[in-house]
């Protein structure tokens, strides 16, 4: 037996190499530096990192290549969405870094291991005790998150699937308020999570089985030559959907995205909402286009019928919340719904449209749940819809800039939201899914009333006697609010300039 | 036949081995006879459930299995390398050492931050 | 023996896993079944590497136990932290967040 050295070109993925050893640079800081001094170290560290590997992306971004044999893929799609990832990562951290908002420290526990209530907690919250273990954690799921979209093969899939799961499982429970809620919200995503790999990895093994190969590439050639055991290729595409689709948070497998984004930290919930939606999405794409392109007419009916159960049941639970992290959970459900549309029109419109509408989604939402980390009261965020009637009185700007994003996720004009739609839509009349379409519009009719109940609820109500104060926002929330607030809007008004990238881009490498 | 040879061999040395051992120990060890040594498992804990705790063991047993389970797996992936480390060169070397490397910041880190103490 | 056999085995055995998320009551035991599930995928990689007569099944299974082994350290974790606050593992329990 020969044994020939794989050919990796690390310099295609060196991105992803540098947010991986910036994270193992964390670790290291964990253990070696002295507790008060590893804050001021692990946020610039874990800046610069991710700002490394933006520029990185940047030089890079003409790449279409397959490499690390033929296991990784850098090539438009992975590009644009390993830079939106990161950008929003960068997003997420700020949130996540902030210590101004609560008088205690950090939105994370003092001590994880502290049971909620006991004389050790307590002890813990009065010395100060604040953990940053949080930013390797969330680097180690930015750099999962950004060969989600890059691996061309199931094993690299999974792999990457996992990397970026367990990080997020562990930040989900670290909430410095409301304990319980948050133990559970991980327990639950994490107890569902496994759930949703192993039908993953069981589905990755049919397809093994049907095409002799786990890379994409020789799973598009089997399904072409029509070479294996049909029972095989579709169960194995049954299996794999469920595993992404519970990713993507779509309907029947959304069930734990209410909770987990209700009960997890809110700069956590708002980086997971943008980032691990685009990358789960990006991933969808490239098996789905590529790997089982062949086999469309087996998957596009039953993606159909999820996409639009999606768009509808998201929207229709979204109307009777009354928790805000709840509704924009659910709206982020029927978000999927939209993106899914996206995905059926199988063409090339379809995925720009999709690339698109998740750049313009991750940051509107990082900006909505930044908004809300601002709006407390005594004992921490006050989520309850409530609390956020005559917010535009008290505190304008903050109200109109929650506004802009409800009305972004609305699909209002001049709004980044409306661009993404119009795109996904009219990609999918272009391919003759006008089922599709219309239900997209009706639904998104639906969504807009109760993001626009809420933007009445700020702007044409009297506030609370004891009601919420909002938070003179702190400088790393401010800057993550207007990143987001400015993409937002110049994505709506000039959306041209990003459109021709993602175009231009809009091409797997197979 | 000729093929079990070796087998009967390795196992007739293995239980000559184990015989001499057990003979050797109980003619010279030293024969201190108290509680825990006569435990049925000598592993300082008892192997029978207390009324009063239930039959939970402290935490810290949880932590050492844990660890126990990531530093262990990682076996896998050096057992197919050792068995071809020759055939794969510098390539494979360099890949192992960064692999080695990467599980050592992690054992750095629970040796820092106390993972590895008893008490 | 017919290697159709062991794939029928995996989905007994991924049935069994999947079943038992779904009705059993204790984290533990639910994760477990998870465990179960995995290490029917992994029996069905093997099967296929075998009867494809090449090896990626094979090195397929060795990433799954690892990142099997992954899961349960972060899994338990969580389920400890859990029960240490509740004094209880079961997921019935596990009520707070609705609605």
């Amino acid at each position: 037996m020969n044994f020939v050295a794989p050919v990796i070109n690390y310099s295609q993925v060196l991105p992803i190499l540098i947010v991986l050893g910036t994270a193992l640079l964390g670790v290291i800081v964990e253990a070696f530096v002295a507790r008060d001094r590893r804050y001021q170290i692990q946020v610039p560290l874990s800046i610069a990192g991710l700002v490394v590997a933006f520029v990185w992306i940047l030089k890079i971004h003409a790449t279409t290549a397959i490499t690390a044999e033929s296991a990784v893929a850098i090539d438009g799609p992975a590009l644009v969405l390993q830079g939106a990832i990161v950008i929003l990562g960068i997003a997420g951290l700020l949130l996540i870094a902030e210590r101004k908002l609560d008088s205690s420290g950090d939105a994370f526990v003092a001590q994880a291991a502290a049971i909620p209530g006991s004389e050790a907690e307590r002890t813990a919250t009065l010395a100060k005790l604040t953990q940053t273990e949080v930013f390797p954690l969330t680097l180690f799921a930015i750099a999962g998150m950004m060969l989600f979209p890059a691996a061309n093969d199931l094993v690299t899939m999974f792999v990457a699937l996992e990397v970026l799961s367990l990080p997020l499982y562990l930040m989900s429970g670290l909430a410095r308020r409301r304990r319980l809620l948050s133990q559970e919200a991980a327990l639950k995503y994490f107890l569902l999570g496994a759930f949703s790999s192993a039908f993953f990895l069981y589905g990755a093994a049919f397809l093994y089985g049907y095409s002799g190969s786990v890379g994409f590439r020789q799973i598009r050639e089997a399904i072409q030559t029509n070479a294996g055991n049909d029972v095989f290729l579709l169960t194995g595409i049954a299996l794999v959907s469920v595993g992404l689709l519970f990713k993507v948070s779509a309907v029947p497998f959304h069930s734990w995205t209410p909770d987990v984004y209700q009960g997890a930290p809110t700069p956590v919930t708002a980086f997971m909402a943008a980032c691990t939606k685009i990358a789960a999405f990006g991933a969808f794409a490239r098996l789905f286009y590529v790997g089982l392109s062949g086999a469309r007419w087996d998957w596009r009916p039953m993606l159909t019928v999820i996409a639009i159960a999606t768009m509808v049941l998201g929207a229709l639970w979204a109307l009777t919340q009354t928790d805000i992290k709840r509704m924009l959970a659910y709206s982020s459900v029927a978000h999927s719904g939209f993106i899914l549309t996206g995905i059926v029109a199988t063409n090339k419109a379809g995925l720009s449209g999709t690339l698109f509408y998740l750049v313009t989604y991750g940051f509107t939402t990082i900006g909505a749940f930044a908004i809300v980390t601002l709006v407390r009261n005594a004992s921490g965020e006050a989520t309850h819809i409530s609390g956020y009637a005559g917010l535009g009185k008290r505190s304008p700007w903050i109200a109109m800039l929650l506004s802009l994003f409800l009305l972004a996720l609305a699909g209002i004009p001049l709004t980044s939201g409306f661009v993404a739609k119009f795109a996904v839509f009219s990609a999918a009349y272009e391919s003759g899914s006008t089922v599709l379409v219309i239900f997209g519009v009706l639904t998104s009719a639906i969504a807009a009333f109760f993001y626009i109940r809420l933007i009445v609820l700020m702007f044409f109500q009297d506030p609370e006697e004891d009601g919420p104060t909002v938070a003179a926002a702190p400088l790393m929330t401010t800057a993550a609010i207007a990143l987001c607030a400015t993409v937002t809007l110049v994505l709506g008004i000039l959306p041209n300039s990003l459109v021709h990238v993602i175009d231009a881009a809009s091409r797997f490498v197979f | 036949m000729n093929l079990y040879v070796p087998i009967l061999t390795i196992g007739a040395i293995g239980f000559g081995f184990a015989a001499f051992s057990i003979v050797a120990a109980a003619v010279t060890g030293p024969k201190r006879y108290n509680r825990a040594k006569l435990d049925a498992y000598e592993c300082g804990i008892e192997p029978s459930p207390q009324a009063a705790g239930g039959g939970r063991f402290p935490i810290k047993y949880f932590l050492t299995a844990m660890l126990f389970i990531v530093f262990d797996i990682e076996i896998v992936f050096l057992y197919p390398w050792a068995v071809s480390f020759d055939q794969m060169g510098l390539f494979g070397l360099v890949e192992m050492l960064l692999f080695i490397g990467t599980v050592f910041v992690a054992y750095a880190y629970v040796w820092r931050r106390g993972g590895l103490e008893w008490d | 023996m017919s290697p159709n056999n062991y794939l029928v085995l995996s989905a007994l055995l991924f049935s069994i896993g999947a079943i038992g998320v779904v009705l059993r009551r204790n984290a533990i035991v639910v994760f477990m079944c998870v465990e179960l599930m995995l290490n029917a995928a992994n029996l069905a990689f093997v099967t296929f590497a075998r009867l494809l007569g090449n090896l990626d099944g094979q090195v397929v299974a060795f990433f799954t136990m690892v990142v099997a082994a992954c899961e349960v350290v972060v899994g338990l974790a969580i389920i400890v932290t859990i029960f240490r606050s509740r004094r209880s593992a079961s997921v019935d329990d596990a009520n707070l967040l609705k609605y």
